[in-house]
């Protein structure tokens, strides 16, 4: 049975939000490599290793810094009200109660770390998402906001310095505006992943907005990579066919 | 699209199967991805990205402050000696009196009394030193005291129209040149400099003398000097034209 799992809403930011991310941090990165350092000239930086290491040009967009730069500074308006219209509606519709934290949800996280690494047998009860999807989702808008503010604080360091100075000077605010995009990268990554390895019905979710919850991880007591494709309808007691992956 | 809900809970789409929608759905994603590796980006988002830098010209011209003012963090150290030197000719141009004569910076335009200024002229006039950071469009700073002649006592002296929204920095490096709108080049810290860290300014960092302000990006920022002039419309730059932004501000 098909239920309504996402809102016209969050399904249009979502993939508005995975384009933006994808051009922004493309971008972010071309920019980046044309001075892949953080020292101030005549200064040393105590905290990148990787000084003056290029990013490798096949993760870039826009092929020449001036290019990165119209596409990172046009993409960021879509970035951010996409983002504004996002939140507001989670606000507003109250889906912010699926994804603020609570107070099992240190205890539920650590069970489903359990359960991924066979310390336990059956899959967590859940809501909506289960502990450590919750936290992901609920991390994304903070460095979302991180690396929003952060832009603007290196994009604009003389006319809004005192948000600038917030970030510790324009070097520093650089290197904040660089952790956050680490941080939606590796939460991307690791979402993109999970997706494919334990949940792919949900992409249909994320398009068409339903979702067939006999399909769901719990439902199907999925790992990644383990039991991806649905049991059997168990209406006698029979064993379950063997299971193909 | 046809769905067709089949048994309990396979659902397939015009004939292909979950299983099938996710392959070709990923490959297709993944090629997709590929092909935008390290690219421009599709021709056809020229436009939007001409506009979209419009609009943000207008939305930093609306962000911009007199009182918004370049401050040195404390404890940042100076670049000195490892301040960049740029210049567009194949080697650091130098003004040959010999050949040009005896330099002189021309300010003219839109202004009630055009001037001839020689390098003698210009320290005669107010002087200031500004330690400030260079944002260059790399993404470096640099911090170096630049001594000169605000650009608003210039433009007093040769009594700017109103009519000048606008100012071209000319130089003998080339062709190089930038357009700036007249608010940043009247903000106080806009200094036509012919000092460097308390030195006369050398041909490395744009000697006789160069625009200075920590408003604008570096390349904003002509060195090289021989005209400053008022324009009731913006004239492009050498690097604009190359296709970075007009506007280039902080």
């Amino acid at each position: 049975m098909n239920k309504k799992r996402h809102h016209w809403i969050v399904r249009v930011t979502h993939w508005v939000n995975f384009v933006a991310i994808v051009i922004m941090v493309g971008s972010g990165l071309r920019i980046f490599n044309a001075y892949p350092a953080f020292a101030r000239k005549g200064e040393i930086f105590c905290c990148y290793p990787f000084e003056h290491k290029p990013i490798p040009a096949w993760l870039t967009f826009g092929r020449w810094l001036g290019g990165a730069r119209h596409w990172h500074f046009a993409m960021m308006w879509v970035l951010v009200v996409n983002g504004l219209v996002y939140l507001a509606f989670v606000y507003l519709h109250g889906e912010w109660r699926d994804l603020v934290p609570r107070k099992g949800d240190i205890r539920d996280s650590w069970q489903m770390v359990k359960f991924y690494a066979f310390r336990r047998k059956d899959h967590p009860h859940q809501g909506k998402h289960n502990a450590l999807q919750k936290t992901a989702y609920f991390l994304l808008p903070i460095a979302g906001a991180l690396a929003v503010l952060t832009g603007i604080a290196i994009w604009k360091p003389v006319q809004l310095s005192w948000l600038t100075a917030m970030f510790g000077g324009y070097v520093w605010a650089r290197y904040w505006h660089f952790i956050a995009m680490l941080a939606i990268v590796i939460l991307s990554v690791v979402h993109v992943f999970m997706v494919f390895a334990v949940d792919p019905y949900s992409i249909t979710s994320m398009i068409t907005g339903n979702y067939d919850p006999s399909l769901s991880p719990e439902a199907r007591n999925a790992r990644p990579f383990y039991h991806l494709f649905p049991r059997r309808a168990t209406v006698a007691p029979t064993p379950p066919p063997p299971e193909t992956t | 699209m046809r769905i067709v809900r089949t048994g309990r809970s396979f659902v397939s789409i015009n004939g292909m199967d979950r299983r099938d929608f996710l392959i070709r759905g990923g490959s297709l994603v993944s090629a997709a991805f590929l092909a935008a590796c390290n690219s421009r980006g599709p021709k056809a988002a020229d436009k939007l990205l001409k506009y979209a830098e419009r609009k943000n010209i207008s939305v930093e011209r609306k962000l911009f402050r007199h009182t918004a003012i370049d401050v040195v963090q404390s404890g940042a150290h100076d670049a000195g000696n490892k301040l960049p030197s740029y210049y567009i000719s194949p080697t650091v141009p130098v003004w040959d009196e010999s050949v040009r004569g005896k330099w002189a910076l021309e300010v003219s335009g839109l202004v009630a009394n055009p001037l001839r200024l020689t390098l003698d002229d210009l320290q005669k006039l107010p002087q200031v030193s500004n330690r400030v950071n260079h944002y260059c469009v790399e993404g470096w700073t640099a911090v170096e005291t630049w001594t000169g002649v605000p650009f608003s006592e210039l433009a007093r002296v040769v009594r700017a129209d109103p009519q000048a929204l606008y100012v071209d920095f000319q130089s003998f490096d080339d062709d190089y040149h930038e357009s700036w709108d007249i608010e940043s080049a009247m903000h106080k810290q806009t200094v036509v400099a012919y000092g460097l860290d308390g030195k006369m300014l050398e041909p490395a960092h744009g000697a006789p003398a160069r625009v200075y302000s920590p408003v604008k990006l570096g390349y904003k920022n002509t060195k090289y000097l021989t005209k400053i002039v008022f324009l009731p419309q913006a004239n492009g730059g050498y690097w604009t034209d190359m296709g970075y932004e007009w506007y280039g501000g902080v």
